[in-house]
């Protein structure tokens, strides 16, 4: 095949500058893609992954109510909302329990926390696709690394289940790609003249010195030949080594984290497009990032905020949802890049799998359940977008692993915890949660209150704390408790359900309150939170 | 070997260095000697304590383990070897080796300086070197978030990390030869370095650029013609197609042997062997010494007036330099690898920790080496430096720390260190007992090592690797570590080197793991014993005591140490037989005049061995 492909230099779009510039749609893929058996000519499927550290805030991110069809996307959904036909939205992912930060990004790809001595599923995708492409896979990130749990830092595991070295430098990464000589005939040219050039410097130096020299001028010589030799093998190789990259543009270095991320995502698109590789996974920071977005005028760390309810106020929530909606905004403009490239009949889109999400549900006391997850792309028709699959149980995310390497062809009858694959992400029928009818009320004696009905957080930031349970033809019970409580009872995982709850009671301006819990009995659900501590 | 005049060298070479007598004397006497009495265990199969005679076939051999023959002849003269088990040494066979190191290795020594030979840049001396070139640091993108860790260094980042040398120093880059990776990696920064330094000129005038270029990139002036030469070669160029091709011609310069080793332009005095280096070349050796970089402007204008050697200008360019804060490489990068304080690190892997106490032993350092401080308050000093994280360590002196501001919602952060002089806080001072120094050797006896081989510059060999481990204590005995201990190294040889490892070990007990001083135990309640004696009959009872010894019996040694390891950075290289003589006197001089880490610096600036060197010019072709 022949792929003298010679891309334009505005192919690289820089988003992060603001200037756009107007998409080229070359149809990169054209010659490389394989036939099927009835002869139809098949793009391969990329797979990426996007990680958000530090959980969510619940009542910000999920969705309340809806079925499959039929959904309103919540708020921190809104900056990628639009691209809704090309996603599906998870619900009820998780285990159940709490989860520790480094747990959390094990977990994300690894499918629980527990699975230590296997690889991610990612790297198992990679060993699937990744042989045809110069690149096998990528594992990049944007922070440094967290010593104190190291855990917390990597979401990609080798075949023992050790983390994986991952990049944050945009432009070292778009060196790997483009400009390295083994990649590059253009770079491997010039390498040649430089060595032709240096020889004859140390040669020069050679004749007039002689002395002790000679043997350390040796092995500067020894170098030069070995470097010639490996170029003149790489030339002899035909293929995707002789594609010119060189009129690609290096992504300039960025000012801040905004512009680093973008920059990533550019790539990570470019990449793709380009077959340098068709595996990439990218942390959006640490598990428990202690980043600071100072361009975003939020002055404390990501992951101090993200305790939201032990650290506690209207100005510290509203910097965590500046952040969320941050992180949002990022998986928005990796699909909206995605989609801007053509691919084979489609985009590239089309031809990809992306698994956005986190590895905790609640950010303060880190259950492990109703986990952020959305996939965005068909994956070459492996997947139906445009629904929300809200599970009747909770669904461990190896069973999603497990769903997805096997439609990456990987053959897997088990992974992680996780024997019998998910149902439903093709289309295919699906137990969705239904909401069995109950009776709601409460009862209050010698300061006791017992009260039946659905438990939601409060949708008023300036009392995000606050849970309230619902109850018919009364005003709500108002939950105003000590994070201990809400701890050791696990509050956040029966948010959106019926529940029993009882405790002491006090009343303020009419308002019956409910300030410390001693009991607590999901109507339909589990109980006892159990697992690994928070 | 390829090339005869190789051959031809390395005969003249030893014929040059070694003493025909010496030699004569080691294949006739030495060598038989070692055949019959240490052969059997220290040589082929068995290697105890790491010592292989084996290895040893001529003087040159011998020669180059130059530093194994004091021990040598220091067990056999106390008659520590060879063991009970083995044949008893005549009286001739007693006084046979420990004479022949006392004539070959002592006596018969006259101070020369070593053969010329061109050296690599290290890491560190590279990173430097090309940002004093451009102007800015290649650095790596990544978010350095409060509590994380990530090498901001492009160069570091990239650059396989070097191996200390035989001088013990990373500097010394004579076995870390030039790889196709490391060339790799060089190409590609040198690529990184070309597009950032030239990505917003608008215009460019190729001969302003590369006459500021060239002589800075070689460290030294660069003809007329040479320059000519490469302006030739652009000079039909304007336009898009000047850029890149001036663009090569610099990668072709820093790609160069000339750039990325140091030594192989130095002009040769015809018809001498032995002679100064030129003064670009004692430029260099001075600026990677005191600042592992290139010389700056100042130093090369210098160089260049020929004002440089004059001795008031030199000294003057050494206080300089010293006062620049370049110079905090002493500490950085001399100071880390000699200590090895880089290995200190906190149980729980906590960086925040971690840079507070890696820190503290560096800013210590670079007080002694730049404030004109006396070599011996290495071990005794009344200033230290602490930040927030070390003040637990000074309860009674931590009050002089003025407090830092944590930003609202930051939980940890890196603060720099403060000086403190220690009223209250008489168990500290000096660099053994500072926490880190303390938490990185965990238990008495690698206390004990690390001080013998770092502080005390004794060369140890390896503990035998069939030691069985140290026993609990038989049932109705309640033995501490230190009872439990005695026992287990009971055993002759084990004494040969615990005698000298254990007391200064157990003079540390009363600081635990973490290097909080607490004397008395906890299960006991009471008084750790820290008593000790030191081979040769010193007595203690704790370590502020054992510190007083070191003080005063044993300044000579403790100084004589720091002299070799700081001469050893400074030349780049392991010292030889023939440096003795510099080391004894530089030794003299600090011991004798109490003298300063100053002192020293200038010292070895100005010593024989930097100074001078001996082309081999009698191989060099017409």
């Amino acid at each position: 095949m022949n792929r003298s492909w010679n891309l334009d230099r505005r192919t690289f779009l820089r988003g992060a500058a603001g200037a756009l510039v107007p998409l080229p749609f070359l149809n990169i893929m054209e010659n490389s893609v394989a036939k099927n058996l009835s002869g139809e000519t098949v793009p391969p499927v990329r797979f990426m992954t996007l990680f958000k550290p530090n959980g969510v805030h619940p009542p910000s991110w999920n969705i309340n109510g809806g079925t499959e069809f039929d959904f309103r996307t919540s708020p921190l959904m809104a900056p990628f909302a639009k691209h809704r036909d090309d996603l599906l939205i998870l619900d009820n992912m998780g285990d159940f329990g709490f989860s520790s930060h480094s747990n959390s990004s094990r977990r994300f790809l690894s499918g629980a926390h527990q699975n230590t001595k296997s690889a991610s599923m990612d790297q198992l995708i990679a060993d699937k696709v990744g042989s045809e492409t110069p690149h096998r896979s990528l594992e990049l990130t944007t922070e440094g690394l967290f010593t104190n749990q190291i855990g917390c830092s990597y979401i990609s595991y080798d075949r023992e289940g050790a983390p994986i070295p991952r990049e944050s430098d945009p432009q070292l990464i778009f060196d790997r790609l483009f400009r390295d000589p083994m990649s590059d005939p253009k770079q491997r040219k010039s390498m040649s003249s430089l060595l032709d050039r240096v020889r004859d410097d140390a040669k020069s130096i050679q004749r007039k010195t002689g002395r002790e020299d000679t043997e350390t001028l040796d092995e500067y010589l020894t170098v030069l030949r070995e470097t010639e030799k490996r170029l003149d093998n790489r030339d002899a190789i035909s293929g995707a080594s002789k594609v010119d990259f060189s009129k690609l543009e290096r992504p300039p270095s960025p000012a801040n984290l905004n512009e680093q991320v973008e920059s990533m995502l550019d790539l990570i698109a470019l990449a793709m497009w380009t077959d340098s590789t068709r595996c990439i996974s990218y942390m959006l920071g640490n598990s428990n990032s202690r980043m600071i977005f100072d361009f975003l005028g939020v002055t404390e760390q990501h992951h101090y905020l993200s305790h939201f309810f032990r650290n506690f106020s209207r100005h510290n929530i509203d910097g965590l949802l500046k952040i969320s909606l941050w992180h949002m905004e990022k998986f928005d403009y990796l699909l909206t890049k995605l989609k801007s490239y053509k691919d084979h009949h489609g985009t590239l889109l089309d031809h990809s799998v992306v698994l956005f999400g986190s590895g905790m549900g609640h950010s303060d006391n880190h259950t492990a359940q109703r986990i952020p997850i959305v996939l965005a792309g068909k994956g070459g028709g492996m997947l139906k977008t445009g629904r929300y699959l809200r599970y009747s149980k909770n669904q461990e995310l190896s069973r999603l692993h497990l769903t997805l390497l096997q439609k990456f062809g990987v053959p897997a009858t088990s992974y992680a915890n996780s024997t019998t694959p998910l149902p439903g992400l093709d289309g295919g029928p699906f137990e969705e949660y239904r909401e069995r009818p109950f009776q709601s009320w409460s009862k209050i004696e010698n300061g006791k209150i017992t009260v039946q009905g659905r438990l939601r957080m409060s949708d008023n930031l300036d009392e995000a704390k606050v849970f309230y349970i619902d109850v018919d033809g009364k005003a709500p019970v108002r939950i105003e408790i000590e994070f201990k409580d809400f701890h050791s009872f696990n509050v956040a995982y029966h948010v959106g359900t019926p529940i029993l709850m009882t405790g002491n009671s006090s009343q303020k301006d009419g308002q019956i309150i409910l300030s410390k819990i001693t009991g607590i009995k999901s109507l339909f659900g589990k109980n006892d939170p159990g697992g690994a501590p928070g | 070997m390829e090339n005869p005049l190789t051959w031809l060298r390395l005969i003249l070479v030893n014929l040059s260095l070694l003493s025909l007598l010496g030699a004569s004397e080691f294949e006739l006497e030495v060598r038989p000697f070692l055949e019959k009495h240490c052969l059997r265990c220290h040589g082929g199969e068995k290697t105890k304590g790491h010592i292989d005679f084996s290895e040893i076939k001529s003087m040159s051999d011998a020669e180059s383990h130059h530093e194994l023959w004091e021990a040598v002849a220091a067990v056999i003269e106390d008659q520590e070897m060879p063991p009970d088990d083995e044949p008893p040494l005549s009286d001739d066979e007693l006084a046979l080796l420990p004479n022949w190191y006392q004539k070959v290795f002592l006596s018969d020594i006259e101070a020369r300086p070593t053969i010329f030979k061109p050296r690599r840049l290290s890491g560190p001396e590279y990173r430097n070197t090309m940002r004093s070139l451009f102007g800015f640091d290649l650095e790596v993108n990544v978010i350095e978030a409060e509590q994380t860790v990530a090498e901001k260094s492009l160069v570091l980042k990239l650059l396989p990390t070097d191996p200390p040398g035989p001088g013990g120093f990373i500097n010394d880059t004579s076995e870390a030869r030039l790889t196709t990776t490391i060339w790799d990696q060089y190409s590609y920064l040198t690529d990184v370095a070309l597009e950032r330094y030239f990505s917003d000129t608008e215009t460019i005038d190729p001969e302003t650029v590369l006459r500021d270029f060239l002589p800075r990139a070689f460290r030294r002036p660069v003809s007329d013609d040479q320059l000519q030469s490469i302006l030739k070669d652009l000079a039909d160029l304007s336009g898009e197609s000047l850029l890149p091709a001036l663009k090569l011609e610099i990668k072709n310069i820093l790609m160069s042997p000339a750039f990325l080793y140091r030594g192989f332009s130095m002009p040769v005095q015809p018809g001498q062997s032995r002679q100064p280096v030129d003064p670009f070349e004692l430029a260099e050796r001075l600026s990677y010494f005191l600042w592992e970089d290139m010389p700056d402007a100042e130093l090369f204008e210098l160089a260049k007036s020929g004002q440089l050697t004059t001795p008031a200008v030199y000294r003057r360019q050494i206080d300089r330099m010293l006062a620049s804060e370049k110079s905090i490489s002493l500490a950085e990068s001399f100071g880390k690898q000699w200590l090895l304080l880089d290995q200190i690190t906190d149980d729980r892997g906590d960086p925040v920790t971690i840079h507070a106490l890696q820190t503290q032993p560096r800013d210590f350092l670079y007080y002694l080496f730049t404030q004109n401080r006396p070599v011996m308050e290495l071990i005794d000093s009344k200033t230290t430096f602490a930040n927030h994280v070390t003040a637990a360590f000074y309860p009674g002196d931590r009050k002089q720390l003025k407090g830092v501001v944590r930003p609202r919602g930051v939980e940890r952060i890196r603060a720099p260190n403060q000086q403190i002089e220690l009223v209250n806080n008489p168990e500290r001072g000096g660099i053994l007992t500072m926490p880190g120094v303390l938490a990185m050797n965990k238990g008495p006896i690698l206390r004990g090592t690390w001080m013998l081989r770092q502080i005390l510059g004794e060369h140890l060999g390896e503990p035998p690797a069939d030691v069985p481990p140290i026993q609990s204590s038989p049932k109705g005995k309640n033995l501490t570590f230190r009872e439990r201990f005695e026992e287990h190294r009971a055993n002759e040889s084990c004494a040969l080197c615990h005698d000298k490892i254990d007391p200064l070990g157990f003079a540390l007990e009363a600081y635990d793991t973490r290097g909080k001083f607490a004397p008395v135990s906890k299960e006991t309640e009471l008084l750790i014993d820290t008593s000790g004696q030191l081979p040769g009959g010193k007595d203690f009872t704790n370590f502020m005591e054992l510190k007083q010894i070191l003080m005063t019996s044993r300044r000579e040694q403790i100084t004589r140490n720091a002299v070799e390891r700081l001469l050893s950075y400074a030349l780049c290289r392991k010292l030889e037989r023939f440096d003795r003589p510099t080391v004894d006197a530089l030794t003299t001089q600090i011991v004798e005049t109490n003298g300063t880490w100053q002192d020293l610096i200038h010292g070895i600036a100005n010593s024989l061995p930097f100074r001078e060197t001996i082309i081999n010019s009698s191989t060099t072709q017409p």
